[in-house]
C-alpha cells in the first residue's frame, strides 16, 4: 500500500525528532512529529527561497530551502532523485514550488536531528495551489490537534481507546508513539501555529508590505520577532563554524563540538545555540553535520 | 478466545517472518474478527497480506462448515460425512492415468464435491465421518468443490462425532443476524441485517451445475452508501421500495464488498420514507482513501485530492490491436510487433492526505482536462518526435492541483485504483474555508 504523503507545516515536521523503523527489510521507516503525525511521505507547497549545489560538479548534490508560514523545509536531491535534481538545478528561486517527497532525520550524534526531505517529484506551482495547500496543512493540524486533545485526557492512552473514539489504526499509532516520546506537549503552541497559517490566507490580517514578496531568506513570519542578533554564547558558536570552515563546505560537526568544550561552551548549550542560529538564519547545513556561516 | 486464536496468531507470526509482535497480531486478529466480523481465514490473509507477508505460507487451515465454504481457499479444515464415494479415472496433462477418489462430503450445514488427488492411507465408504486438514477449495462451474492435495491429511473419526446427514435446503443461520449498514458491510461477514432501498433490479440467467438458475441482481443503497446485490431466490424485488433483509452474507468483487442473500432471508417491505428516496440515495457518497483501504474499495464514490504524480504510461499511448494491452517499444507482450492504435490516459496518484488511490482516467476524460482531442496530441507529438511532449502537458496541467473524481474503487496487491467516471478540477474558495475555520477556533479558545 502506498504511504499517503502528509500535509503538515515547516515548524511541526522540524520539531519532530523520533524515527521509528518499520522493522524489517523493506518496511518504510517514519518520522513521528510531537502531535502524532507518522510521516513517511510528505507533499510541500512553498516558496522555494534558493536552491545550492552543495556537492561537487561531477556529483551533484542540490539543496533547497522552501518556506511555509511557520519555517522551513530542507530539501536534499542527489543523483539517486535525478528528476528532482533536474528540476532544481534549472529553477530560479524565489517560486512557488510543489514537493512530493520521502521524510529523512538524520542525527549526527545523540540528542541532535536535522529533518530533511528526499523528494521525489517536484513541481513549480502557482500561489492558488500554495494557498490550497496551506488550507489542507490547517485542517491536517487541526484534525491532529483534536485528536491530541483527547488523548492527552486519556488514562492510560492506549490505541484501542483510541479507536473506540473512531481514530484510525495508523493514525493512533503515530499519537501514542508521540505520547510516549515527547510527554504532553503544549498544544496552545500548535494551535497558535494553525491560527497563523489561517490568518496567512486572509488579507485582511495581512501586512501592509506582502511578505511574500520579500523573501532573500527564509525568515518565516512566525519568528519575525526573534532577535536576529546572535547573543554572546552564540556569537562564540558563529566564530567557531567561520574558523573550522576551511574548505568552503562547512565546518564539521565534530569540530564545533570539541572547539565549543574547550571554550568552555557545554554541548547543551551548543546545541541550543546551533539550532537558534539556523532559526535567525544566519547559519545552515550545506550538507547534512556540516556547519556555514551565511 | 484467546487460547482458541494462539495457534493463529502463531501462523500469522511464521508467515510473516517474526516481523511483527503477537501482542500487536493478537490485537489486530482480534479486531478483524470482533469489530469487522469477517472469517478468520479472510482476517488471517488480510493480516498478513497488510504486512508485507505471502498468505500462501500461512499453514494452519481454519475449521469451518461446509456452509462456510467458499472458492479459493487454500487451507480448510473440515469434520464431514461420506454421503457418496466412488472411484474415477484420469489422465492429468502429461502424466499417466491414475485412480482418484470424488464424491460429496456432507455436515449439518451442506453438502460439497470432493476429491481426493492423491491416495489415501485408509479406503473411505458411504457414512464415514473423516477429519480433513489442510484441504483446498475451488470453483467448478460456480460450485465450491473441496480438493485433498499433498499436504492435506485426512483420518476418520467415530461415526457419533456428527450427526447423521439429512439432505434439505441449507440450514438456517445460527443466532440473530447483524445489523449493518451499507458503509460497513466487510468481505467475508455473514448472517447480516441491511435496512435499504433498492436503487435498481434485474433478473440474470446464470448456470449453476450445469442447470439454468435465476439470479435477481442490482444496486442497493443506505444513507452511508450503494452495493451491489444478487438475491438468489426470487424476492420479487422493484426497484424503489424499502427493504429490512435479515441474513443475508457479503462477498467481494476485486475488493468491493457486495450483498447476497438467498432462501435463507427474510425480507421484510418497509414504509418508503424511511430512508431518503432513491435520487438522493443514488448520489455518489464523498469519502475519504483512508475509509476506502479499511474496506477495501467502493462502488461510485466521490474522492477529492490532489494528483501528486503522474505514473509510467500516462499520456499518448500505443495500444495492440488484438488485445488493447499498451505497446512497450512497439512491441505487444503477447502479440509482438503490431501496429498500434493510439489512444490517450492518465494513470496519476491520487492523495487526498488521508490515503492514496491510483486513478485511472480514460481516453475521453483525458481530453476534456487537456482540453486537447487525440489527434491534436498525436501531430504535437509528431512535430516534437515524442510522446513525452503530451506527458509533459498532462504534468503541467494536473500535478499538484486539487480534483474531485467520482468512480469505482477497486483493491488488489498494489492498493487500491479508482477507474474514474467523472472529474472536475477543484476550485475552493481558500479564504472563506480559512475565515471559517479561524471562527472556529477563536470561537472555542
Amino acid at each position: 500500500m502506498r504511504e499517503v504523503a502528509w500535509r503538515l507545516f515547516a515548524s511541526e515536521y522540524n520539531d519532530a525528532n523520533l524515527e521509528m523503523d518499520g522493522g524489517g527489510d523493506r518496511a518504510p521507516s517514519y518520522i513521528v512529529t510531537p502531535l502524532g503525525a507518522k510521516v513517511n511521505r510528505v507533499f510541500v507547497v512553498g516558496v522555494i527561497t534558493d536552491v545550492e549545489n552543495v556537492g561537487s560538479d561531477i556529483q551533484p548534490m542540490w539543496r533547497a530551502r522552501v518556506s511555509d508560514p511557520t519555517g522551513t523545509f530542507h530539501i536534499y536531491a542527489g543523483q539517486y532523485q535525478p528528476e528532482a535534481a533536474a528540476t532544481l538545478s534549472k529553477l530560479k528561486p524565489p517560486i512557488f514550488g510543489a514537493i512530493v517527497g520521502k521524510s529523512r532525520i538524520y542525527s549526527p550524534e545523540a540528542g541532535t536531528v536535522f529533518t530533511s526531505i528526499r523528494p521525489e517529484r517536484i513541481k513549480p506551482v502557482d500561489e492558488a495551489v500554495r494557498d490550497y495547500w496551506i488550507l489542507e496543512a490547517c485542517r491536517s493540524l487541526r484534525k491532529r490537534l483534536d485528536t491530541m486533545a483527547e488523548a492527552q485526557k486519556m488514562d492510560p492512552l492506549t490505541k484501542e481507546g483510541l479507536a473506540k473514539m473512531g481514530v484510525k489504526e495508523a493514525i493512533a499509532d503515530g499519537i501514542v508513539q508521540a505520547v510516549n516520546h515527547y510527554g504532553a506537549v503544549d498544544l496552545s503552541r500548535y494551535t497558535a501555529m494553525l491560527a497563523e497559517g489561517l490568518r496567512y490566507l486572509l488579507p485582511e490580517y495581512r501586512e501592509p508590505v506582502d511578505p511574500r514578496e520579500a523573501t532573500p531568506e527564509p525568515v518565516s513570519p512566525a519568528k519575525e520577532e526573534a532577535p536576529r542578533e546572535p547573543d554572546e554564547t552564540e556569537s562564540k558558536v558563529l566564530e567557531i563554524i567561520t574558523t573550522l570552515d576551511k574548505d568552503g563546505k562547512g565546518a564539521p560537526w565534530e569540530g564545533i563540538l570539541e572547539a565549543a568544550l574547550s571554550k568552555s561552551v557545554a554541548k547543551d548549550a551548543l546545541e541550543e545555540s546551533i539550532n537558534s542560529l539556523l532559526d535567525k538564519g544566519l547559519i545552515y547545513e550545506p550538507i547534512l553535520g556540516r556547519m556555514k556561516k551565511i | 478466545m484467546r487460547e482458541e486464536l494462539a495457534p493463529h496468531v502463531h501462523d500469522i507470526n511464521r508467515a510473516l517472518g517474526n516481523k511483527v509482535s503477537e501482542q500487536e497480531i493478537e490485537r489486530e486478529l482480534s479486531s478483524y474478527l470482533n469489530v469487522y466480523r469477517v472469517s478468520l481465514d479472510t482476517a488471517k490473509r488480510s493480516i498478513v497480506k497488510k504486512h508485507g507477508g505471502n498468505p500462501a505460507t500461512l499453514a494452519i487451515g481454519v475449521s469451518k462448515t461446509i456452509r462456510e465454504l467458499g472458492p479459493g481457499e487454500p487451507s480448510v479444515n473440515l469434520l464431514a460425512r461420506i454421503v457418496a464415494v466412488y472411484e474415477k479415472e484420469v489422465t492429468p496433462q502429461g502424466q499417466e492415468t491414475k485412480t482418484i477418489l470424488s464424491g460429496i462430503l456432507g455436515d449439518a450445514t451442506a453438502t460439497v464435491p470432493f476429491t481426493a488427488w492423491e491416495p489415501l492411507p485408509m479406503p473411505l465408504a458411504k457414512g464415514d465421518v473423516i477429519r480433513v486438514q489442510n484441504a483446498y477449495t475451488k470453483e467448478y462451474r460456480g460450485q465450491v468443490q473441496v480438493n485433498f492435495g499433498v499436504r492435506t491429511a485426512v483420518g476418520k473419526e467415530a461415526p457419533d462425532s456428527l450427526p447423521e446427514f439429512k439432505p434439505g435446503p441449507g440450514q438456517p443461520y445460527l443466532g440473530k443476524p447483524t445489523p449493518v449498514r451499507v458503509v460497513d458491510l466487510r468481505e467475508g461477514a455473514s448472517n447480516v441485517a441491511v435496512t435499504a432501498r433498492v436503487l435498481s433490479v434485474e433478473r440474470r440467467e446464470v448456470e449453476v451445475d450445469g442447470n439454468p438458475k435465476a439470479v435477481f441482481s442490482g444496486v442497493l443503497a443506505d444513507e452511508t452508501g450503494k452495493t451491489q446485490f444478487s438475491a438468489w431466490k426470487d424476492f420479487d424485488l422493484k426497484a424503489e421500495e424499502v427493504l429490512r433483509i435479515e441474513g443475508a452474507y457479503v462477498k467481494s468483487w476485486r475488493g468491493i464488498p457486495q450483498i447476497s442473500f438467498d432462501e435463507r432471508a427474510t425480507i421484510t417491505r418497509l414504509k418508503s420514507d424511511l430512508l431518503p428516496p432513491a435520487n438522493v440515495l443514488n448520489a455518489s457518497p464523498r469519502m475519504w482513501i483512508e475509509d476506502l483501504a479499511e474496506r477495501g474499495g467502493g462502488a461510485d464514490v466521490t474522492v477529492r485530492g490532489i494528483l501528486i504524480d503522474l505514473r509510467e504510461g500516462s499520456g499518448l499511448v500505443y495500444r495492440c490491436p488484438e488485445c488493447r494491452r499498451v505497446l512497450r517499444k512497439g512491441a505487444c507482450r503477447l502479440h509482438g510487433e503490431v501496429k498500434g492504435e493510439p489512444d490517450l490516459r492518465v494513470k496519476a496518484v491520487l492523495d487526498d492526505g488521508s490515503g492514496a488511490v491510483t486513478a485511472v482516467f480514460d481516453r475521453e476524460l483525458t481530453e476534456a482536462l487537456l482540453d486537447k482531442t487525440l489527434d491534436a496530441c498525436i501531430a504535437a507529438a509528431k512535430e516534437a518526435m515524442s510522446t513525452d511532449i503530451v506527458r509533459d502537458e498532462l504534468a503541467d496541467v494536473l500535478v499538484a492541483q486539487p480534483i474531485e473524481v467520482r468512480g469505482n474503487v477497486t483493491s488488489d496487491d498494489y492498493g487500491l485504483m479508482m477507474i474514474v467516471e467523472s472529474a472536475k478540477m477543484l476550485k475552493v474558495d481558500v479564504q472563506a474555508e480559512a475565515r471559517e475555520m479561524l471562527e472556529g477556533l477563536e470561537g472555542s479558545a
